[in-house]
């Protein structure tokens, strides 16, 4: 459902352009029949657009997440993360020869 | 991998209070466990733990950071992949009482001879014995200024 909404919501990527390029998928039978049902109810141009359109999303999320990551570790307190790792890798090595 | 052997140590299994606090966007956590990561220490996200903390925090940011920690650097999401997983599963929680999601998290460090790393190890003292072979924790904590 998510998918629906945004591949009806007009937004500007840079990503997203006229130009397409053509490439062969194997998609799951359920994905590809969802697909089709979004094009038959008019709310997609094509499978090749609900494709595009979910592999945006895919792109935007990952770059969501490595922003987060970046900004944690760019936030953090050094000095504490630092004393919480020493102490973590100090427990490890008290741990049986079996689970270090 | 270690620099010292050449060798990868084990796996340490992040159980939900890390990863709840992971999705809460804790930058302490988070940075500690992209250094683990990095330094290349294993890492393996129960799928059922991270079911726990998306519930925690339902945003777009609280699952961009569990789909962006399934791509760090050395991080394996575990799934409950079969029938025999499942039936493991259920005579873990059957033994421990511990929820689903904490019992994924004994189930594969019991299985995988893996330690859990975890903010809250009183949670985890009670069941440390419940198993054929024991339980073990690393706690992730802050010792304090002055502390080597």
């Amino acid at each position: 459902m998510r998918l629906l909404a945004t591949a009806c919501r007009p937004q500007y990527d840079p990503g997203m352009s006229d130009r397409k390029t053509r490439i062969t998928v194997t998609v799951d039978p359920a994905m590809a029949a969802y697909a089709e049902r979004l094009v038959k109810a008019g709310r997609a141009d094509s499978v090749s657009a609900v494709v595009n359109e979910a592999l945006g999303a895919a792109r935007r999320r990952d770059h969501r997440a490595r922003e987060l990551f970046a900004e944690a570790a760019e936030r953090a307190d050094r000095a504490k993360v630092a004393r919480m790792l020493a102490h973590v890798e100090a427990q490890a090595a008290r741990l049986p020869a079996s689970h270090r | 991998m270690s620099e010292e052997t050449g060798a990868v140590p084990p796996p340490y299994v992040l159980d939900v209070s890390v990863l709840t606090e992971l999705v809460r966007g804790g930058y302490g956590v988070m940075a500690l466990v992209q250094q683990l990561g990095a330094s290349g220490r294993p890492l393996v996200l129960p799928v059922l733990a991270m079911t726990a903390a998306s519930l925690d925090l339902r945003s777009e940011d609280a699952s961009a950071i569990l789909y962006g920690l399934e791509k760090l650097a050395n991080a394996t999401a575990a799934p409950v992949k079969d029938a025999e997983q499942a039936v493991e599963l259920a005579a873990v929680i059957a033994k421990t009482g511990l929820d689903p999601y904490d019992a994924h998290v004994a189930a594969i460090a019991d299985a995988s001879v893996c330690p859990i790393l975890t903010l809250d190890a009183a949670k985890w003292r009670p069941h440390l014995h419940d198993l054929d072979e024991a339980l073990h924790i690393v706690e992730i904590e802050d010792p304090g200024e002055g502390t080597p």
